[in-house]
């Protein structure tokens, strides 16, 4: 089993640009900080139809109201301008940005939780002796030589369909075929109800495959025995 | 009906019309309908709670159902079925059955 960098097709040099945005970047870093309700006021603000910041402090008062602390306040403010910004880049472009935010973040706190030097890497395939390279490369990849990981990223319970579900366990089985463990996780920016409910009507095999959703997400940042 | 039932109410109503909006999604009619099928009681049950829910809470609430109102594109409502429900729960200071979405404000939950 090897890893590969992606080959960039059109679509992906102008996902890249966006990956590359400061912007997303930056949401990911206040996100990679944040509490569960902070992390629901961005997948919120995000995709609100409203983008005026009074609005979204109404409607989170646990974050904005005088009962929270200053400190917290600023961080829940920082993280509303940021998704702000996000749902400021217009209806088109906004998906794109939510999707890179949610793998930037997933990068962001796997890196917290793997070994020094171990690489975590964006876009890459994984190679098996013998078997066709996967269509889809994976968003995210822990590389590390005892316990590799790959990862696939959703903003919503929506995103998850048989075909990637497939490609993660295919990819898990393959590796097993060569004698390595390899962990495959799906990352979901949504409720891990909507997720499980969205699962339970899914045929695909994915006994072997974690589901890690936005309750849960502090998990990843923690090192995998 | 208490103050409690009526911000309640309104959501549920916002909720079940967000519903019918995600269903004219025909491929995700399955899914809309499991979603809107474990959401809605756990919404109503915010009003069972037996708590007074002030001013701001429910000033969150009634914003919150007025967001998901405005909402118009079908695709969008289906992300705001799961977005909704938790969203309501901050706000009103009770959770809607996982992700441990409790009241306590930021920092509660870490």
């Amino acid at each position: 089993m090897r890893f590969q960098d992606a080959a960039k097709d059109a679509r992906a040099v102008v996902y890249a640009g966006i990956q590359a945005d400061s912007l997303v970047a930056r949401v990911a870093a206040l996100l990679a900080a944040a509490t569960t309700a902070e992390r629901w006021l961005a997948r919120a603000a995000m995709n609100g139809e409203r983008t005026e910041a009074d609005i979204w402090r109404r409607i989170f008062p646990s974050l904005f109201g005088e009962g929270a602390a200053s400190e917290l306040r600023t961080r829940a403010e920082q993280i509303l301008q940021a998704s702000l910004e996000v749902a400021n880049r217009g209806e088109a472009a906004r998906s794109s940005y939510r999707g890179a935010v949610v793998e930037e973040l997933t990068a962001r706190l796997l890196v917290a939780g793997a070994a020094a030097g171990t690489p975590v890497r964006r876009e890459r395939r994984v190679l098996f002796d013998g078997v066709p390279a996967e269509i889809h490369p994976y968003d995210v990849t822990v590389e590390s030589a005892t316990r590799p990981q790959v990862y696939d990223c959703k903003w919503g319970a929506r995103g998850i369909n048989a075909d990637v579900l497939n490609q993660l366990d295919d990819a898990r089985a393959h590796a097993a075929d060569e004698d390595l463990e390899l962990d495959v996780a799906i990352v979901v920016f949504d409720a891990l109800r909507s997720c499980e409910i969205r699962l339970d009507r899914s045929t695909a095999n994915r006994a072997g495959t974690r589901l890690v959703a936005l309750g849960e997400l502090d998990c990843l940042a923690e090192p995998r025995a | 009906m208490n103050d409690a039932d009526q911000v309640v109410e309104r959501a549920v109503e916002a909720y079940r019309a967000l519903a019918d909006l995600a269903e004219t999604i025909e491929d995700e009619w399955q899914y809309v309908t499991d979603l809107a099928d474990a959401y809605l009681p756990s919404i109503q049950a915010l009003a069972d709670s037996g708590q007074t829910f002030t001013a701001n809470q429910i000033t969150a609430a009634d914003e919150a159902a007025a967001e998901i109102g405005l909402i118009t594109d079908p695709h969008k409502a289906i992300d705001w079925l799961s977005t909704f429900p938790h969203v309501l729960a901050l706000a009103l200071g009770g959770d809607v059955g996982d992700d441990a979405v409790s009241a306590g404000g930021a920092g509660a939950d870490r």
